[in-house]
C-alpha cells in the first residue's frame, strides 16, 4: 500500500440509484493549463499562448479536452474504486475553463443495470457528471458508464 | 490546398464545403503511436489531474488487477500523439479533422463519445484508423461561422485487440462571416 493512493473499492450490489458522487474542486492556474501540452503532447496554442486565445475570441488560455476527460474519469473512478472500468463516456463542450477559473465536478448515479455483450455479464452504473466553473456555469455535461466488480458470481 | 498555419503550428487544409463532403467515408491507413503505454507518462498526466487511482500508481495492485499499470482512459489520444520534429525531418501528419478542406482558420472541440473495450496497459502499443463520418452544413455559433466535422477513430492494440472507438465532433470556424 502506497500512502495517499486510493484503494477503496465499491461493489455493484452496494450502489443505489440517485446516489451522489463526492464533488471535486480544482483550481486551474496558468501553470496547470500549461501542464496540458506537457502531459498530453497537445501543443495547440489555445492551451499555452494567451495572445492566440484572445485572437480566437477567448479571454485567455483554456484547458484541453483530455484534461476535461481526465477530470471526469477521476470523479467516476474515485467514486467507483481502482478496479472499476469506464466502458463509455460522452461529453460535450458548452463553455471553456480558463486559467484563473475553478473547475467544479459533481455527479450522481442515474441508472444501475447489467448487459451481456458476447455472453459476458457486465455490472454497470450510469453516472451523470457535470463540470462547472466557479460561477456555476455548466461547462461540460458528461455521461459515464462504469463497470464495477460484483460480489455475486456472474 | 494545405498550408501550415502560423498561429496553430498545425497543417490545416483549406477548401470548400463540397471538397470537405468528398472526404466523408475515407479512412486513413493504420498509424502506430510513437510510444508504448508507459508509467512515467501515466503518472505525469495523473499529476495534472491529481488522480490518486491505485491502478495508475501502485504496480503491485495494478498487476494483480489488470496485469500491469493502466492508463487513464482520458489518455487514449495521447498514445497516438506524433512528435513535432524528428531527425528525419518528417512533419507530423496533422489530425484528420485538420486535413478536411474547409474555409475556417481555427477549431475547437465540440463533443467526444468514447467506447472502451479493453484497458490500456503499460507495454501496449496502440494504433489508430481515422475516418471522416460527417461534415455539417454551415452553422453560426457564438464563436463564429463554420462547420462541424465528425470523425470516428478506432484504436487497436499491437495484437489486434480492439481497445476503443472514439467519435469526435469538432467546430472548424472563422471569426468572420464566410464568403466575406
Amino acid at each position: 500500500m502506497i500512502p495517499g493512493v486510493d484503494y477503496h473499492q465499491r461493489y455493484w450490489e452496494d450502489v443505489a440509484e440517485g446516489e451522489e458522487l463526492a464533488p471535486v474542486e480544482d483550481e486551474i492556474t496558468y501553470r496547470r493549463v500549461v501542464m496540458n501540452p506537457a502531459t498530453t503532447w497537445d501543443y495547440f496554442p489555445g492551451h499555452h499562448d494567451p495572445e492566440y486565445a484572445k485572437a480566437q475570441g477567448q479571454p485567455t488560455i483554456y484547458i484541453n479536452t483530455m484534461h476535461f476527460l481526465g477530470f471526469i474519469d477521476r470523479l467516476a473512478t474515485a467514486w467507483g474504486g481502482p478496479a472499476s472500468f469506464i466502458t463509455r463516456r460522452k461529453m460535450s463542450m458548452r463553455h471553456s475553463i480558463y486559467a484563473g477559473d475553478t473547475m467544479v465536478g459533481q455527479g450522481r448515479v442515474v441508472r444501475k443495470y447489467t448487459d451481456e455483450p458476447g455472453g459476458r455479464t457486465r455490472h454497470l452504473v450510469e453516472l451523470e457528471i457535470t463540470v462547472e466553473n466557479q460561477d456555476g456555469q455548466l461547462c461540460v455535461p458528461a455521461t459515464v458508464h462504469l463497470e464495477l466488480p460484483a460480489r455475486q458470481a456472474s | 490546398m494545405a498550408t501550415v498555419d502560423e498561429g496553430t503550428g498545425y497543417e490545416i487544409a483549406f477548401g470548400t464545403f463540397e471538397e470537405a463532403k468528398a472526404m466523408v467515408g475515407q479512412a486513413t491507413p493504420v498509424r502506430f503511436g510513437r510510444v508504448e503505454v508507459n508509467a512515467p507518462m501515466i503518472q505525469h498526466f495523473s499529476m495534472m489531474t491529481e488522480d490518486a487511482n491505485a491502478s495508475y500508481w501502485d504496480e503491485e495492485y495494478a498487476v494483480a488487477t489488470w496485469g500491469a499499470l493502466v492508463s487513464p482512459p482520458a489518455m487514449l489520444m495521447v498514445w497516438l500523439m506524433p512528435l513535432e520534429w524528428d531527425p528525419e525531418g518528417s512533419r507530423p501528419e496533422p489530425l484528420l479533422t485538420a486535413r478536411v478542406p474547409l474555409p475556417g482558420t481555427t477549431f475547437v472541440n465540440a463533443s467526444t463519445d468514447t467506447e472502451f473495450f479493453a484497458p490500456m496497459r503499460v507495454g501496449d502499443h496502440l494504433n489508430v484508423v481515422e475516418e471522416v463520418v460527417d461534415v455539417s452544413e454551415e452553422k453560426k455559433t457564438a464563436l463564429g461561422v463554420g462547420h462541424f466535422v465528425t470523425t470516428l477513430s478506432t484504436y487497436r492494440r499491437q495484437d489486434g485487440q480492439l481497445v476503443a472507438k472514439n467519435t469526435n465532433v469538432l467546430f472548424r470556424f472563422g471569426a468572420e462571416e464566410e464568403g466575406s
